[in-house]
């Protein structure tokens, strides 16, 4: 098998493995918690926090499931995959001085740098799918139902916005020659991100607003993808993914 | 599977004032050459002269400021890519895929080569003594060259250019590279290598190419050295010359001969003629009693060393 696919396939599994490691305690854990939301909720320091369990509450396994799976576990590891799998891309070739060797095939840039991209980025949203998909037979342990049409529709949307911080990423990576520190800013910036998400008067600014558990519960409920997320999400992707392109055509090695 | 058209194939490579800059730095200024269809030219000059640059730029590596360049009648247009189909390319620089074991990387080195390139470069390998069975890791400098160049030898094409194919080998590595590369070229191959070495390019070049400061310089041929060569006789003087008064003085009474120059290096005295024959000057030296007797004559040799430090004024290795 070629070791570039062979890489990017350990990666996925890697990420797969850890998304669906979080989910199975997690929904299992559900009628538990179910049960002592009120009281959570009385634990939770701040506003964000308990409305965040008000969801819970009002949603069901749904609001839940989704607070779980997406806007916990892959808003959080799901971005910092996307960064550590981009920073390196182009970055991490110059890095280690292979850069000049993986260009000097007869193999077009637009190429090599599509290959890489499409790469990586699968290896950031197949786990997603993945992993939501095996919901609905989870549940099923838990006495609860979701259909998995509704949850591939929320793994679509979250791969929307993944895909968009992989792609920003990956065009960072295609400027520059440090991968360590590309990946930093980005983690960096997620992170900034999703603090103030937490902060009442600021949360409208936070990236993350585009992925949180009520959007997730609209999609379930109307078992249509909120195109007016989706669409800028994946239109940002398709601008980093050109911009990557045009200055790959240009980088020295 | 690579598709090379017949119309276009020429084995030539043709550069028209191709020119590179890099902010205020003029790396490459407009240099203009063609060589092939066939031989072995070498590429030349000290370090940051420009050699890699102009490599780089003639596959599409690094883009031209201005110019134009072509491979076997292949354009340099874009990012290189129908260029390197009509060429190989071994990089200077020897940074590898350490994870990868030898076969794997010869393999991926070869990716967009025709099928039988893989089995070549392993043949060539083997015939080297280079393990496709350990790790790079685990290879030395030198063999992660030999691993490079077998990868640019491997594929069938009509021009190749390497970039220090023999850097960091032992001698009889050194050697066996240089064979390969004269057997390839003595088959109709076009090859542009870049070397420090001018022992291997003395041996195997039929054409040399000096860059300096991002200029070229100088383009000479075995014909052109060999005529420069019959201009030179090399007078050999023993301890006489070590004395710099003592040499200064030979060299006066040598241009008082005839000579058209006289230095002092070492031992010898190179004496630059007028005319390709040695014959007067030598006959007026054997009249002349003010002069010591030569412990040596030399006549014919021009060494490509010298050749080196007459373009540089440095001495060459």
């Amino acid at each position: 098998m070629h070791t570039g696919v062979r890489s990017l396939l350990l990666r996925a599994l890697a990420f797969a493995l850890v998304l669906e490691t979080l989910l199975v305690p997690a929904i299992l854990f559900w009628p538990k918690f179910r049960e002592n939301i009120d009281s959570l909720r009385g634990l939770m320091p701040f506003k964000a926090a308990r409305d965040m369990l008000d969801q819970f509450g009002q949603a069901g396994a749904a609001g839940y499931v989704c607070g779980q799976q997406f806007f916990k576990a892959c808003n959080t590891l799901g971005t910092t995959a996307a960064v550590l799998f981009a920073a390196g891309a182009i970055a991490g070739e110059a890095h280690r001085g292979t850069l000049e060797l993986w260009l000097s095939r007869p193999i077009s840039r637009r190429r090599l740098l599509l290959e890489r991209w499409a790469g990586g980025a699968l290896a950031v949203v197949i786990p997603v799918f993945l992993t939501s998909s095996s919901i609905p037979w989870l549940l099923s342990f838990v006495d609860e139902k979701l259909s998995l049409g509704a949850m591939l529709l929320c793994a679509a949307h979250q791969s929307a916005l993944l895909l968009a911080i992989y792609s920003a990423t990956f065009f960072f990576s295609t400027l520059g020659s440090n991968p360590l520190s590309i990946g930093f800013g980005m983690l960096l910036f997620s992170i900034f991100q999703f603090a103030i998400y937490l902060i009442e008067k600021v949360t409208h600014y936070s990236l993350f607003r585009l992925a949180d558990i009520p959007r997730f519960i609209t999609i379930c409920e109307t078992g249509r993808l909120d195109w007016q997320v989706v669409a800028p999400l994946l239109l940002t992707s398709a601008l980093f993914v050109s911009a990557s392109m045009i200055a790959f055509e240009r980088r020295v090695p | 599977m690579i598709r090379i058209s017949s119309t276009r194939v020429d084995g030539t490579i043709k550069v028209n004032s191709l020119t590179r800059r890099f902010g205020t730095l003029t790396a490459l200024h407009p240099t203009t050459f063609e060589i092939g269809p066939g031989g072995i030219t070498a590429l030349l000059g000290p370090n940051g002269s420009g050699k890699s640059t102009l490599l780089r730029c003639m596959v599409g590596l690094v883009r031209p400021d201005a110019g134009s360049a072509s491979i076997d009648g292949e354009p340099l247009i874009g990012d290189g890519t129908a260029v390197r189909k009509h060429c190989t390319f071994a990089p200077g620089e020897i940074n590898v895929y350490k994870e990868l074991r030898g076969s794997q990387h010869l393999a991926w080195l070869l990716r967009g080569r025709e099928r039988e390139a893989l089995a070549a470069g392993t043949r060539l390998a083997d015939s080297l003594g280079l393990s496709l069975k350990a790790r790079v890791r685990t290879y030395s400098h030198g063999m992660k060259r030999q691993l490079l160049f077998c990868a640019a030898m491997a594929p069938r094409v009509a021009v190749r250019i390497l970039d220090e194919p023999s850097e960091g080998l032992d001698p009889s590595k050194r050697g066996a590279i240089l064979d390969i590369v004269e057997r390839d070229a003595a088959g109709g191959t076009t090859i542009l290598l870049s070397s420090h070495h001018l022992g291997e390019v003395d041996r195997s070049s039929s054409r040399m190419l000096f860059l300096h400061a991002g200029r070229l310089v100088k383009s000479e041929n075995s014909a052109s050295v060999r005529a420069k060569a019959a201009r030179i006789l090399r007078l050999d003087y023993g301890a006489a010359l070590e004395v710099p008064e003592r040499a200064a003085a030979i060299c006066a009474d040598l241009v008082a001969l005839g000579a058209k120059s006289a230095v002092a290096r070492g031992r010898h005295a190179i004496v630059e003629l007028d005319v390709a024959d040695p014959r007067p000057l030598l006959a007026l030296l054997g009249t002349n009693s003010d002069l010591p007797r030569p412990e040596g004559i030399e006549y014919g040799q021009l060494s490509l060393a010298e050749l080196y430090r007459d373009i540089y004024g440095v001495e060459a290795v």
